[in-house]
């Protein structure tokens, strides 16, 4: 290996913490009461962090295509429970769609960008392995997540307008389409917000850290490129694969939407249910 | 094909939480009828029509409409059938009212139906729609205006079995009557509209009434 950053001690690490200070006494001082909060974010981090570290310089020692797999897999797992959990729906019924949508598109476009454009014998190798894997998957993650949530409120919100197009000849294809194109709005507008300044307000945190490493600055912008376009490929992949497989266990056999792909019980019963109902 | 009903309902019942609606309702409609259901409010006017398109598909009872029974396997060539002016009006899906207006007849199913601009406009006319009201956001335009727009999307799609729901509650007197009369005027058209305006009721071949709720019980 190269030069790499100069290691920071442990004890510095420790002096370096004092910088909170700042935010406490201000937060202190209008009586925000974010003070606590603010100690408990800072200890989670630093506790999951460290833990990340301690089974990254593991994964990096053994460097086996099964564990590195198993790593992703697990991750994978975690990443697909947590979409769902944050969206309303319903985790049973779509734990299988996130995950397989997600496993597909990191495979292809890992397979795509270490094989091909990055000419790596073994794509598993976990120094780039693990890290562009970890990168795909934590920025699909909330794409994934914006898209399904707009798809399914939409749907539900505007089910007069999808059932209007059943109803005056369209196929169940084609009256969803109004919806995925609002998802894929509501998904990417955000991305290509951040990818059309990018540089130009702070550098990226993965340049910034090859840099510290010691690589050469054109080197990393070399990857923060690639790494960019490649998060737009697996993310619209992810949240295209992801669309099309939840479809196939959202609606009833006449092209409904399922009610009960919701986990929430909606506040929407309410206001369905017309002017005169009884009770 | 011709000598049976376009629409043979029997014995039909729609169960919500805590309701039951029709009680058994029994009816046919034979082709180029025009029949209006009635009923007040909450009686089911709306809920008998989504039945028949397939979006209620608890229903009890039997229902053929074309012959076909309304079934998952046939659902789709029935609503290759028909056409829908629905009585909420949101649309808010669609960006503009052009992409509204476009949209049925972009469906593979119509796409032979694409109206010319010459055709649109004499609609418009007739519907009385200003011709800039494409350029407009569907949150712009009037609850009135959006009602004549989708009914004026249900005739250029010319289907053979017509659902409307409440299509002329919008509209004021003078334009009622006129619109009234254009949607009733075609023979070959079956059509089945949920209404209590008293022009209409007076225009169609057969009321079918529907009881109150509390009659039921
Ligand atoms: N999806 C639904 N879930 C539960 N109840 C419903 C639903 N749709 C309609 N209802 C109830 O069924 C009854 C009939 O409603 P509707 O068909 O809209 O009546 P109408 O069109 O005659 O005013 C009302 O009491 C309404 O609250
Ligand atoms: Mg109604």
């Amino acid at each position: 290996m190269h030069k790499g950053a100069i290691d920071i001690p442990w004890l510095y690490l420790v002096s370096g913490y004092l910088l909170m200070i700042i935010p406490l006494a201000i937060f202190r001082a209008y009586k925000t009461g974010l003070e606590k909060s603010t100690l408990w974010a800072l200890a989670r981090m630093t506790v999951q962090l460290l833990l990340v570290g301690l089974y990254l310089e593991y994964i990096f020692k053994w460097d086996n295509k099964w564990i590195n797999l198993l790593w992703v897999a697990v991750m994978t797992v975690v990443a697909s429970y947590t979409v769902i959990k944050r969206t309303g729906l319903r985790l049973k019924l779509f734990f299988f769609p996130v995950f397989t949508a997600t496993v597909l598109s990191i495979v292809l476009i890992d397979y795509y960008f270490l094989g091909i454009v990055i000419g790596l014998k073994n794509i598993f190798t976990a120094r780039y392995f693990i890290p562009i894997t970890g990168m795909l998957l934590g920025n699909s993650l909330k794409n994934v997540i914006i898209a399904l949530d707009a798809y399914y409120t939409r749907l539900d919100e505007e089910e007069t307008s999808y059932r209007w197009q059943l109803a005056n000849g369209a196929t169940r294809s084609e009256a969803r389409l109004p919806f995925i194109r609002y998802a894929l709005q509501r998904a990417f507008n955000p991305l290509i917000a951040t990818t059309a300044i990018m540089g130009l307000i702070s550098l990226p945190g993965m340049m910034t850290g090859q840099i510290l490493g010691g690589s050469d600055p054109m080197v990393a912008v070399k990857y923060q490129i690639m790494i960019l376009v490649v998060i737009f490929a697996s993310t619209s992949l992810n949240v295209w694969l992801t669309l099309q497989f939840s479809n196939r266990i959202a609606f009833d056999a006449f092209g409904n939407l399922r009610k009960e792909i919701f986990a929430r019980p909606p506040g929407r019963k309410l206001k369905r249910g017309p002017k005169g109902r009884p009770r | 094909m011709n000598g049976r009903p376009v629409i043979e309902v029997r014995d039909l019942r729609v169960h919500y939480e805590g309701l039951t609606l029709f009680g058994g309702l029994s009816f046919q409609i034979r082709k180029g009828e025009k029949v209006a259901v009635a009923g007040e409010s909450g009686s089911g006017k709306s809920t008998l029509i989504h039945t028949l398109l397939g979006f209620v598909p608890s229903f009890e009872g039997q229902v053929r409409i074309w012959d076909m029974p309304l079934d998952a396997l046939h659902i789709d060539r029935i609503r290759k059938l028909t056409t829908w002016t629905p009585q909420d009006l949101g649309f808010t899906v669609f960006p503009s009212v052009r992409e509204l207006f476009f949209t049925p007849f972009r469906f593979k199913a119509n796409r032979k139906l694409m109206p010319s601009p010459q055709q649109i406009r004499e609609i418009f006319d007739l519907f009385e729609l200003p011709p800039d009201i494409l350029d407009r956001p569907v949150k712009e335009i009037s609850g009135g205006q959006k009602q004549r727009l989708v009914l004026a999307i249900s005739v250029l799609l010319q289907k053979p079995l017509m659902f409307l729901d409440e299509p002329t509650s919008a509209l004021n007197t003078e334009i009622k009557q006129k619109i009234t009369d254009f949607l009733l005027k075609s023979p070959e058209v079956t059509l089945l509209a949920a209404t209590h305006d008293e022009y209409f009721l007076s225009r169609v071949s057969k009321v079918i009434r529907l009881a109150n709720l509390s009659d039921y019980a």
